[in-house]
């Protein structure tokens, strides 16, 4: 299982859309850097704000990812020749699942880590970095963590979605229904059902507070937990299919 | 002789939409001995590449029972080690070079790179090992499957269809070095629509159609399966022979320029006295044997096929 544990977290650092992705991430936080640095005087105890502002892009990069990880291995064929190797489906299964989230998770602290460096020296030059102390760190540690832990549930989202229809593109497109239209029409129309919704649920465990929330009636830990139960129930799902179904 | 491979009224369907069902192997019985190369033959669509992913576990079979060195799929994690295999096309990542995806395929069990080096060399990459694979020919491309399914050092190696797409070049080379696996001791299942490949290549074949095998065994008594014993004679003077063999009682006809003797191959030497007796003297003797082409347009162009 190491050995399989081992390749599988090989072959995710060598994705190209791994690389691509994290590139085009700190490329981004790059631009974003030199443009605040000219045009703000930033200060740094907003930091844990900015990691908020930025979740979003790498709560879409995890579910890609996620999704990537099991759809390109159907579209390719690698699964036929990995389970030439290790036909114990559920071995494979599992070792899929840890690297992906676990590649995840990595990456998306290492861009958090990026963007902090980026805008300290954003501070240190043209702002101020005032506050900055031991509970800034903390608060910036915990945003982060929530972060990357959020980004790695979204992660296990794409990857369920993928493992069952066998593509990437069913993940996204399924994620993008979801989240566009059939939230919408929830909020719009069942508003009593927001507690419910994924992304509501996202927002009140990343912002560490249901004050926004008056429908909400569970803690941000709570909301936590929802959104871990639904990627578990998808990801077990998702194993269990992958193991009866016949890969052709 | 030791079977490695087993299958017994094997039988997969796949389910269509609106409740429709496809049949791809049609109780299908084969046993494969161990040792040398063994051609599974058949049309596109007969059955061969769903037969080896029921043997490899990667589909279910609906009824029967297939055993891969003595092991039913339920228990392939056994012997998985001791088989090497390439299903349809050999997938490889193509920004990786040939050595690196093979050894993400060792990871996978432990091998080190000594080995990826030696199969490298077997299959004759060497030299391209660290060549990007999406700069491979098809042939080399094919080659590093093979290298990736030799990795394991197995005992049986399932190949399906791994002149797929290659130059005669490439074909010959594949040839060889299936030819040499099974010199080594080593089992070769190799599935192919190529049938001069195997003819030249298989020690035995199984021809399949429609998801059942019409014929099976050593390739030479395929060849002559179904056909009465018989020899291929040229001489100068046709009509002579014709009348010394008619003298002797032996039955023969005039075919193509050629006289067809009705006796086996074991009594070529009857027919030689005949004719030197009278004088006439032989250009050419040989067994009437079909071609595996032949015979596998006879067996699989005939619905009422009967497992032999």
């Amino acid at each position: 299982m190491i050995a399989l544990l081992a390749s599988e977290f090989r072959r995710f650092r060598s994705r190209r859309l791994v690389k691509g992705l994290l590139l085009l991430e700190l490329l981004g936080i790059v631009v974003a850097g030199v443009i605040v640095y000219f045009t703000q005087e930033y200060e740094l105890s907003a930091f844990p704000n900015a990691l908020k502002g930025a979740s979003l892009v790498l709560l879409s990069v995890g579910w890609m990812l996620g999704a990537s990880a099991i759809g390109a291995e159907w579209h390719s064929g690698h699964l036929t020749t990995i389970l030439t190797w290790e036909p114990r489906r559920w071995r494979v299964i599992a070792a899929k699942i840890a690297a992906s989230l676990a590649g995840v998770f990595v990456l998306s602290i290492v861009v958090q880590v990026f963007l902090g460096v980026a805008l300290a020296i954003d501070a240190a030059g043209t702002g101020s970095t005032a506050g900055v102390d031991g509970s800034w760190l903390s608060e910036s540690a915990a945003v982060g963590l929530r972060v990357a832990l959020l980004s790695t549930i979204f992660a296990g989202f794409g990857f369920a979605l993928a493992a069952a229809g066998r593509n990437t593109a069913v993940a996204l497109g399924v994620g993008f229904g979801y989240l566009v239209i059939v939230e919408n029409l929830v909020r719009g129309l069942r508003p009593e059902w927001a507690p419910w919704l994924l992304s509501d649920n996202a927002a009140a465990y990343l912002i560490g507070s249901s004050a926004d929330f008056p429908l909400f009636g569970r803690t941000p830990g709570e909301a936590g937990l929802y959104l871990v139960g639904w990627a578990v129930v998808l990801l077990l799902g998702a194993s269990g299919v992958f193991r009866a179904r016949d890969v052709t | 002789m030791e079977t490695v491979i087993e299958l017994e009224s094997l039988r997969k369907e796949y389910r269509r939409l609106r409740g429709l069902k496809t049949v791809a192997v049609d109780g299908l019985d084969l046993a494969v001995p161990q040792g040398g190369v063994f051609g599974f033959l058949g049309p596109n669509g007969a059955g061969k590449t769903t037969t080896i992913r029921c043997l490899l576990g990667l589909v279910r079979p609906s009824a029967g029972r297939c055993r891969l060195l003595g092991h039913e799929p339920a228990a392939l994690q056994r012997v998985i080690g001791r088989v090497g295999s390439i299903v349809e096309s050999p997938t490889m990542f193509p920004r990786f070079t040939g050595r690196r995806n093979l050894e993400l395929l060792a990871r996978i069990d432990g091998i080190g790179r000594s080995r990826v080096r030696e199969v490298l060399e077997e299959v004759g990459l060497a030299d391209r090992g660290d060549d990007l694979v999406k700069n491979y020919s098809l042939g080399m491309k094919q080659r590093l499957g093979i290298a990736g399914a030799l990795l394991k050092d197995p005992e049986l190696l399932i190949l399906d269809e791994p002149a797929n797409g290659l130059d005669p070049a490439g074909i010959v080379e594949v040839r060889e070095l299936m030819r040499r696996l099974g010199r080594e001791g080593r089992t070769v299942f190799v599935s192919s629509h190529i049938l001069s490949e195997v003819q030249q290549s298989a020690d035995r074949v199984a021809i399949l159609a429609k998801g059942r095998t019409v014929a099976t065994g050593p390739v030479h008594e395929v060849l002559t399966s179904g056909r009465a014993a018989g020899m291929i004679v040229r001489l100068e003077d046709l009509a002579a022979g014709m009348r010394a063999l008619a003298d002797a009682g032996i039955a023969a006809t005039s075919e193509d320029g050629a006289i067809r003797v009705g006796l086996p191959p074991a009594d070529a030497s009857r027919v030689t006295r005949t004719l030197a007796d009278r004088g006439l003297y032989l250009t050419e003797l040989r067994p009437d044997e079909a071609d595996l082409e032949t015979v596998f347009l006879e067996l699989t162009s005939d619905p009422s096929s009967e497992a032999r």
